[in-house]
C-alpha cells in the first residue's frame, strides 16, 4: 500500500551568496521569495504545505515557473528535504524528472538498458530477456548499441521512453517532459506510459497542458509562489487558473 | 537463519552493485582489445616505474621493492578515489541515483563498491606477483584481510562522506582536496618507507600521516611487511573515529545537504 503524507512542511533551497546579490531580491511575475542570509540566499520553494495522497490517487500540479511543482515532486522523490513539517512516504518511488537523467549518454543504449535493468533490481538471470524487449520497443535498431550521445532527440527520447518498461513503482512522480519527441514516439510513450500508471498506486504529474493532465489525472493541485491555491477536480481547477494565467498578462 | 535475512538484502545489493561496476568499468574501456584488462596493466606500468626510479637502497632486492610499491600503490588508488572522487557526489550524481532508485546513503554505497571493483582488479596481479616472488611470505596473514577490508571499506564510506559535505559548503576545497591528495601520495610511504632509512620529515609522516597505517596494513595482510600490532590499533581508532564522525554528519545533515545548491 503506498501513501504519501506531508504535514506542514516548508522547503528552501540555499544558494551561496555570488554577484549581483542586491537585485536578487527583486521581486517579479515568477519565482519563490528570496532570502538574503549571512552566506546563503535562501529560496524558499514549498511554505507550511499539507497534502496527502492514498492509494489510487492520479493527482495534477499545475502553476507557473518558479512555482514550486517541481521542489514538491522532488521532495516527494526524495531528493529533497524539508526544514520544517514532516514527510512520510511509503511505497517504491520512481521520479522520472528530465529526459534521460537517469541514463549515461557515453555508454550504448543496450548498456544502458542493462544498467537500468539492474538499478531497478531486475534478476539478473532476466536482463538479456528485459534488453530485448527494450531494443524491440524503441525501435533503434542498429543505434541500440552506439553510444547515447550520437542519438537525436528523438532517438533519445525513444530509448528513454522505452526504458520506462523496466520501471515498477508503487508512486511515479513525473515533469511534464513525455511531448518532448516526434508524434511516432508519442503513441509508443503514451502506451507505456499508460502501462506505467496503470501499474502504479500513486501518481503525481506536473504539466501545463490540459489535455495532459484531463487525460492522465483526477484531482489538480495549483501551486502559486510555493503555496496551495486551489485543489480539486482538473476541470474545476484548471480554467480557474487559466484564467488567473490570463489576467497577469 | 535471522542473521541471515538481515544481511541477504545487504549482500544482494552489494553483488548487484559490482555487477553495476563491472559493466561500468568495462564500458569505460570499451574500444580497446584489452579493455578490463586496462586497469590492473597500468596499475603495474606505474609500479614498475616507480620501484625503478625510486629503488635507491640495496636494502631491499628490486622484487621486493617491486611488491612493497605495488601493494602501496594498488591501496593508495583506493585512499585516493575515496578522498578526491568524492568532491562532487551530492553536486552532480545525486539526480542520477534518484532517477535510478537510490537513496543518498545508497549512492555513496554505489560508489564505494565501485572503489572496491577496481581495488579488486589490482589485488590480482599483487597477488599472483606475491605468490611467485615471496611464496614464503604469503601465510597465515592473509587471515587479516577480512578485518583490514571491513577498516577500509568504514573508513572510506565515512571519510567519503565527510569529504563531500565540506565540498558542498566550502567549494573552494574542492580543488585544495585534489591538491592535497597529490601531495599525501608523496607524503605516505607508498614508495618509499622508514625501512630505507626514513629519518626526520619521513619519520615524521610515517608517525602522523593517517594513510601510512592503512599501508602497512595492506602490506601486512599478504607478508610484505611484518605484522606489527600498534599499527591495526591506530588504524582501527582512526577507523572507529572517522566513523563516529561520518555517522554523525550523515544524521545531521542528510535532512538539508540535498537543498543546497
Amino acid at each position: 500500500m503506498a501513501r504519501i503524507d506531508i504535514q506542514d512542511a516548508s522547503v528552501s533551497y540555499f544558494l551561496r551568496k555570488r554577484g549581483g546579490i542586491g537585485k536578487s531580491t527583486e521581486r517579479d511575475a515568477v519565482g519563490a521569495q528570496i532570502i538574503v542570509g549571512r552566506r546563503y540566499l535562501e529560496i524558499a520553494a514549498l511554505k507550511n504545505l499539507t497534502l496527502s495522497l492514498k492509494d489510487g490517487d492520479r493527482v495534477g500540479l499545475v502553476g507557473v515557473n518558479g512555482s514550486g511543482k517541481s521542489t514538491l515532486l522532488k521532495l516527494c522523490a526524495g531528493a529533497l528535504a524539508a526544514q520544517s513539517g514532516t514527510v512520510t512516504i511509503e511505497g517504491k518511488v520512481s521520479p522520472q524528472f528530465r529526459l534521460g537523467a537517469g541514463i549515461r549518454p557515453n555508454l550504448s543504449g543496450r548498456r544502458n538498458a542493462e544498467l537500468k535493468c539492474l538499478y531497478m533490481g531486475r534478476p539478473q538471470r532476466s536482463i538479456p530477456k528485459y534488453v530485448e524487449e527494450v531494443k524491440a520497443l524503441s525501435g533503434l535498431g542498429g543505434y541500440f548499441e552506439l553510444p547515447v550521445e550520437t542519438y537525436s532527440a528523438g532517438m533519445r527520447s525513444r530509448l528513454v521512453m522505452s526504458l520506462m518498461r523496466l520501471v515498477r513503482a508503487d508512486i511515479l512522480i513525473m515533469d511534464e517532459w513525455i511531448n518532448a519527441a516526434d508524434a511516432s514516439v508519442n503513441e509508443t510513450a503514451n502506451t507505456l506510459q499508460a502501462e506505467l500508471i496503470g501499474q502504479s498506486s500513486i501518481l503525481i504529474l506536473a504539466s501545463h497542458s490540459q489535455r495532459v493532465l484531463s487525460e492522465w489525472t483526477e484531482k489538480l493541485i495549483w501551486l502559486d509562489q510555493g503555496e496551495v491555491r486551489a485543489m480539486g477536480t482538473v476541470q474545476e481547477v484548471f480554467p480557474e487558473y487559466q484564467k488567473w494565467t490570463g489576467k497577469r498578462k | 537463519m535471522k542473521l541471515w535475512q538481515t544481511v541477504r538484502p545487504y549482500l544482494s545489493g552489494c553483488v548487484r552493485f559490482a555487477r553495476i561496476s563491472y559493466l561500468e568499468v568495462k564500458s569505460d574501456n570499451q574500444g580497446t582489445h584489452l579493455g578490463l584488462l586496462w586497469v590492473p596493466i597500468s596499475t603495474l606500468i606505474f609500479t614498475a616505474m616507480l620501484a625503478l626510479v625510486f629503488r635507491h637502497s640495496d636494502t631491499m632486492p628490486l622484487a621486493g621493492f617491486f611488491l612493497y610499491v605495488l601493494s602501496g600503490y594498488v591501496f593508495w588508488n583506493f585512499i585516493a578515489e575515496s578522498i578526491s572522487g568524492s568532491t562532487d557526489i551530492i553536486q552532480k550524481r545525486l539526480e542520477f541515483a534518484i532517477h535510478n532508485n537510490l537513496s543518498l546513503a545508497e549512492l555513496f554505497g554505489k560508489l564505494l563498491v565501485d572503489r572496491l571493483f577496481v581495488y579488486f582488479l589490482n589485488l590480482v596481479p599483487l597477488v599472483l606477483f606475491t605468490l611467485i616472488l615471496i611464496p614464503e611470505n604469503f601465510g597465515p596473514n592473509i587471515f587479516l584481510f577480512a578485518p583490514f577490508l571491513l577498516l577500509a571499506v568504514v573508513t572510506s564510506l565515512s571519510v567519503s562522506y565527510l569529504i563531500n559535505l565540506l565540498t558542498v559548503f566550502f567549494p573552494d576545497l574542492t580543488a585544495l582536496i585534489k591538491v592535497g591528495t597529490r601531495f599525501m601520495f608523496f607524503a605516505s610511504p607508498v614508495f618509499w618507507g622508514v625501512a630505507d632509512g626514513a629519518t626526520g620529515a619521513r619519520q615524521l609522516l610515517v608517525q602522523y600521516n593517517p594513510a601510512a597505517y592503512y599501508l602497512d596494513l595492506s602490506r601486512q595482510v599478504f607478508g610484505i611487511q611484518p605484522f606489527v600490532g600498534e599499527s591495526w590499533v591506530v588504524a582501527a581508532i582512526i577507523s572507529l573515529v572517522l566513523c563516529v564522525i561520518g555517522i554523525i554528519a550523515f544524521r545531521q545533515s542528510e535532512g538539508f545537504v540535498r537543498n543546497v545548491r
